[in-house]
């Protein structure tokens, strides 16, 4: 089966540059999905299952630590490695998203090879 | 180069949706296929009627069967094809923008974190290749002494000139001169290159550049044509900034550890007061042998050998660092230097290493003070049995690193070394002798007792002594 990933930014400078970051991952048959906001986010993942999900932290709506915790906890997706995205890089983030069921913490402006190289790996590809 | 492919461009939901409703809406059925007759689309069983290109540019990427309808399919289809591809390049490009960035603020990072100065070049060096296609790169320095490179750093094969390169020679000794970064896209045509061993076809050369001027140069090659472009220099020129200005800091850094290791050294000599002038006023200091007018000061325990033999070692070892740490205390805080221990006697100099402008009123001050500060020790038994008797001389000596290359001492040779020894020699307890150079320029500033003449080993004329009075 198709592996998925789905980046969820509301900034479209964001969601494009990590949408070509992935792009050598489209080539292998993984499809790259997007969503805007953080209740978007919440209805790809229950429908699409992604595999993997890079979501950003400060986002109107919805912020990306109660996507995180509704999706590993309320609607009980625990297979979905979720990597938290933001700029802010200080420990009180990285406990915050310890605390909600991220699987990982990169910081912006991310690097782009480690996005593949991480993308890569949790995959299995 | 940014490809699209009509597959992927199906795949896209919004864009099948499209066909399909298109398709729904004219009332015609279509197929759709790749360049090498892959079904992307439609049924297979179906009538076809014609044939239609979907071109990207000028390439054709696929087909569109169907009736004449499905002519305007394949014109939309292109359409889409060619907006997806301008923005991808545009997404490609900004891409690699924010990749150039993202390297710049890491390597920032790393090198503010870095003061080691061949861990910075090597830094340097695999950054820039990682990021500008190379076969090889290198990081030299120009030793402003020798006005000849020296390399820091190197990857590929190793960088080895056939003659070093220097201020003026090869394409980076004439970029020193000129400050300005260059791509050479042909390296054997330009009349500057001197060869090394390192197969080289199209160079990047930047300087590093600090506010003192130009330190040395990055070079990034390739042993096949590759054309460098602009944009490759720019890169290079701003990794060559960072890495002027973190190569400035590892070398300053170098500096003050080197200085600090001066500094412990020369501590334990003199003062922390004279190691500063030392180390400020370097022309004035030299471990070099040279003549030079100072005052010398020896002091000794009366009887120490009886008293050793009244308490265990371990206790006159005790008493005896007790008591040299109160007397170096006291020959520092009036600037001088201590020469050496032997036994338990101290040879102490003054206007050596560095200038003291009165050097005799420093020995005789010092020497006062000593004999005040070991009635201060706490310590009992010290102050009732350490009984000290002191001489003092002056004049011009030879100072300076004296021994074998294993074992170098500072120290004074001299006749007035001499005269202030055997002048330690034959004062008694609490006493402080000093001869007649020092008396000369001291007389108004201490009270004096003439003592008479002395004998001195090796000297012909007797010399007048002359006892302290305190």
């Amino acid at each position: 089966m198709d592996k998925k990933i789905l980046i969820v930014d509301d900034e479209p400078h964001i969601r494009l540059l990590m949408a070509q970051t992935l792009e050598e991952l489209e080539d292998e048959g993984v499809e790259v999905l997007i969503a805007e906001n953080g209740e978007e986010a919440i209805e790809t993942i229950k429908l699409e299952k992604p595999d993997l999900v890079f979501l950003d932290v400060m986002m109107p709506k919805m912020n990306g630590f109660d996507v995180c915790y509704a999706v590993k906890n309320n609607l009980d997706i625990k297979d979905v490695y979720i990597i938290m995205l933001t700029a802010k890089g200080q420990e009180f983030d990285k406990e915050k998203g310890q605390q909600v069921g991220a699987d990982l913490y990169m910081t912006k402006p991310f690097d782009p090879d480690e996005v593949v190289e991480k993308s890569w790996e949790i995959l299995g590809l | 180069m940014v490809t699209i492919s009509l597959k992927k461009l199906l795949n896209k939901k919004d864009v099948l949706s499209l066909i399909k409703e298109m398709s729904a809406v004219m009332e015609t059925p279509i197929l759709i296929q790749d360049t090498q007759g892959r079904l992307l689309f439609g049924e297979e069983n179906q009538k076809e009627l014609g044939h239609y290109p979907v071109k990207l540019a000028d390439d054709i990427i696929g087909w569109i069967s169907g009736g004449e309808k499905a002519a305007s399919l394949a014109s939309l289809l292109s359409y889409i094809a060619n907006k997806e591809i301008q923005e991808k390049m545009l997404a490609r490009e900004t891409l690699d923008k924010y990749k150039e960035i993202n390297m710049l603020y890491n390597i920032s990072g790393r090198l503010t974190a870095c003061l080691d100065l061949k861990q910075v070049a090597n830094l340097i060096i695999d950054e820039a290749t990682r990021l500008i296609k190379a076969t090889s790169g290198s990081l030299m320095l120009l030793n402003p002494d020798t006005s000849e490179f020296e390399l820091v750093a190197a990857i590929g094969q190793e960088y080895d000139p056939k003659a070093p390169l220097a201020l003026g020679r090869g394409i980076a000794g004439n970029l020193i001169l000129t400050g300005k970064a260059e791509i050479i896209n042909n390296v054997q045509a330009d009349i500057r290159f001197v060869e090394g061993r390192n197969q080289i076809y199209s160079l990047i050369c930047a300087p590093l550049q600090t506010k003192d001027g130009i330190i040395g140069v990055i070079n990034i090659s390739h042993q096949e044509p590759i054309n460098y472009t602009a944009a490759d220099l720019k890169l290079l020129t701003a990794l060559a900034s960072q890495a002027a200005s973190a190569i400035e800091n590892a070398m300053l850094h170098e500096q003050k550890l080197k200085e600090e290791r001066i500094k412990s050294n020369l501590e334990r000599y003199v003062s922390a007061k004279v190691v500063e002038a030392i180390l400020e006023e370097k022309d004035d200091f030299s471990f070099e042998p040279a003549k030079r007018d100072i005052a010398i000061l020896f002091s000794d325990i009366r009887n120490f050998t009886t008293k050793c033999e009244e308490l265990p070692p371990e206790l006159i070892v005790e008493y005896l660092n007790e008591y040299f740490t109160h007397m170096v205390d006291v020959i520092f805080s009036n600037g001088g230097t201590v020469n050496k221990f032997v036994g338990d006697m101290i040879v102490a100099m003054f206007g050596a290493p560095s200038r003291l402008v009165y050097s005799e009123q420093g020995a005789i001050k010092t020497a006062i003070e000593m004999q005040k500060r070991i009635k201060a020790i706490p310590v009992p038994w010290i102050r009732q049995n350490f009984i000290t008797g002191i001489g003092i001389s002056s004049g011009e000596v030879i100072v300076g690193n004296v021994g074998s290359p294993q074992h170098m001492d500072y120290t004074a040779i001299g006749d007035k070394v001499n005269i202030a020894s055997r002048l330690q020699s034959i004062a008694k307890g609490e006493q402080i002798l000093v001869c007649r150079s020092v008396y000369d320029v001291t007389y108004n500033l201490f009270d004096f007792k003439e003592v008479g003449t002395v004998q001195v080993k090796g000297k012909k004329k007797p010399v007048d002594v002359f006892e302290v009075i305190y």
